[in-house]
């Protein structure tokens, strides 16, 4: 039965396409039905759905879930804020030599602002409100102009400190201690800080081959915009100042990510309450929406954790982890396979699904197989937001067309997605091939976890696995 | 049930101001810390009090502004009929018993948290019983929600 861990995966999977209720209702479901079954087959007690109540205390008392608010908040404003068209019209006035001007500034726009955006849904509703319409209009084909709203949009996955990657640091967090308990791995935990240190150079590596692909693809003859207005560009410089020092400040560990956004929210609603662009009707307006925002994601989290409990109920994790063990082909193998799963679960689950309920299955079981933590973190947010542009059911994609109604059908779509999931292919060949490419804190006592040969980590991890209380 | 409707509305309405001061709290942390060297901490407990108030109320006010993440590629086909006998379906067999788990499982903890006046653990600060308050106060709204739903329905909450 450890197998029903799996299954409960599926199920979802199912229901949720099925139903198209509310994932969080889907997932608190599937996990109260099997729960229900366990407990009739004798396989543990209902009693431990009463774990539930302490894990949702550790939800509302876990300090790097304070951000999430601020995120959303900062999404929100952005999306009702002229800040976004004053930052693209400058940088696209700047970029204007390279007559490649709009394709670029978009691009730029992304990379900036995705981070602070909050999610992949957020981003491509501020870029295809923003970008694609003057794309549109400089003559761009409409399969180009899309692809790229989809592209920059999922930048937010791997440029830090963006709330993805706030979340998975955390996931990973968790996942390195119990793989460390388990498989008895030697080296300091990683947190937050290093995932964001460790996905710093694949980020720019994928942003330098996206500025390629776009030269790659040819000069464009643009209309003349003519120049912003010198109150629009020092707006655009303070506002690209802040947001790169904001960014800096964390990536170098002088400010918390919580911090960071805080500020950054503060610094809008301070920029709204300076430019007079929201009145008492808007600001509530974006009160309301920062709050159901919110709610939708931290409703997931309550469902993941019930989800993930009842998962480990059934010992699935054990049975993961003893399962990967003993697979041929060493830990490349293991990483393949569950590169690989996690890139068919993101077709259908949306960044923060993936967090919460995939990797907290399948991370302690990789890390104990390959301690590498930083370099599997950084592989699975490249998987995922590879997988978030696969058409026709990759989640940029598909958020893509719901908001664009002049979006190309699939096949056209796909023929202009391929340069950028080609660059990102090549972004994840090359960390696979070269770990040694990520940024990583340099002293002894910080450095990763040493991979262990197979056959020790097979046998520290069998023995843990012998040793630890049936549940 | 209406009197219900309207009291959830006005919970949401007055806890979606908490993040300004959440946000303004989690700023002047940084200050705090590295300019007046102290009372970071303070700010980060108070901080964390106001959220965990406010994600409480969140999660209700999600599904009654229809935010929810779900996948409904083939269920949009469906007749509406069909999809509120479903919303009405996962109320009843899903979020009521869920919510009446929590509730039982969590009372007497709140409760025994609420007669000590239960402090951060590390700060000792007043006021962590209220982090464990806002536990029991998501699945009460989420009951109340459901009870909604359930028996006096609007098209407004629609996934």
């Amino acid at each position: 039965m450890e197998t029903a861990g799996l299954w409960m995966l599926a199920a979802v999977a199912c229901a949720m396409l099925l139903t198209g209720l509310p994932s969080w209702i889907v997932l608190c479901a599937v996990a109260l039905a099997f729960a229900a079954g366990g407990s009739a087959f004798g396989l543990f007690t209902p009693a431990i759905l009463a774990a539930l109540y302490p894990r949702l205390v550790g939800l509302l008392e876990n300090d790097l879930l304070q951000a999430l608010p601020l995120y959303v908040l900062m999404g929100v404003l952005l999306n009702r804020l002229p800040l976004a068209d004053i930052l693209f019209r400058v940088a696209r006035h700047a970029l204007a030599p390279t007559r490649r001007a709009t394709p670029l500034a978009g691009l730029a726009l992304g990379a900036l602002l995705a981070p602070m955006s909050g999610s992949v849904g957020a981003s491509v509703a501020m870029l295809s409100r923003t970008v694609h319409p003057r794309m549109a209009a400089a003559g761009y084909p409409e399969d180009r102009n899309v692809a790229l709203v989809c592209m920059a949009s999922t930048l937010g996955v791997v440029v830090p400190p963006s709330l993805v990657l706030i979340l998975l640091g955390d996931a990973m967090m968790r996942a390195h201690t119990e793989a460390a308990n388990v498989a008895g791995l030697a080296g300091r935990i990683i947190n937050t800080q290093d995932v964001f240190h460790a996905a710093l150079a694949p980020a720019a590596l994928l942003l330098a081959l996206c500025v390629a692909v776009i030269a790659w693809q040819g000069a464009h003859e643009e209309s003349s915009q003519g120049a912003p207005a010198r109150r629009e560009m020092l707006t655009a410089f303070a506002a690209a100042s802040l947001i790169v020092a904001l960014l800096a400040g964390v990536a170098l560990g002088h400010l918390y990510a919580v911090e960071a956004a805080a500020t950054g929210g503060m610094a809008l609603v301070g920029y709204a309450i300076a430019t007079r662009g929201l009145d008492r009707v808007a600001l509530g307006a974006v009160l309301r929406e920062t709050i159901a925002i919110t709610g939708s994601l931290f409703s997931l989290l309550v469902a993941a954790t019930l989800f993930t409990l009842v998962q480990r109920a059934f010992d699935t994790d054990r049975w993961l982890a003893q399962s990967l063990a003993h697979l041929p082909g060493g830990p490349f193998a293991s990483l393949a396979i569950v590169l690989a799963g996690v890139a068919a679960c993101a077709l259908v689950l949306d960044a923060f699904e993936m967090i919460f309920v995939v990797v907290p299955l399948v991370a302690p079981a990789l890390i104990a197989r390959v301690a590498d933590a930083p370099w599997v973190a950084v592989l699975l947010l490249l998987i995922l937001q590879t997988s978030f542009l696969v058409p026709p059911f990759g989640y940029a994609v598909m958020m893509a067309r719901g908001r664009i109604a002049s979006a190309p059908g699939t096949r056209e779509l796909a023929r202009a997605l391929t340069p950028y999931v080609a660059a990102q292919a090549a972004v994840v060949a090359l960390v696979i091939a070269f770990p040694g490419m990520l940024w990583r804190e340099s002293s002894p006592g910080k450095a990763p976890a040493a991979q262990q040969s197979e056959e020790a980590a097979r046998k520290l991890l069998e023995e843990q696995l012998d040793a630890a209380p049936a549940q | 049930m209406r009197a219900l409707d309207r009291a959830l509305a006005a919970a949401i309405g007055a806890a979606s101001v908490l993040v300004l001061p959440v946000s303004m709290l989690l700023f002047l942390q940084w200050p705090l810390r590295e300019i007046v060297h102290g009372y970071s901490r303070d700010a980060n407990d108070l901080a964390q009090i106001l959220f965990a108030m406010y994600v409480a109320v969140a999660v209700t006010a999600a599904t009654r502004d229809g935010s929810h993440l779900a996948a409904d590629a083939f269920a949009r086909r469906y007749r509406p009929e069909t999809r509120r006998r479903l919303r009405r379906a996962a109320c009843a067999l899903v979020l009521v018993p869920l919510c009446v788990l929590v509730i039982a499982a969590g009372a007497p903890a709140a409760w025994m948290s609420l007669m000590q006046l239960e402090r951060f653990p590390e700060t000792l600060n007043a006021g962590y019983f209220l982090v464990r308050a806002a536990a029991l106060l998501l699945a009460l709204l989420v009951l109340a929600q459901a009870l909604v739903d359930l028996f006096a329905p609007r098209d407004a909450h629609d996934p």
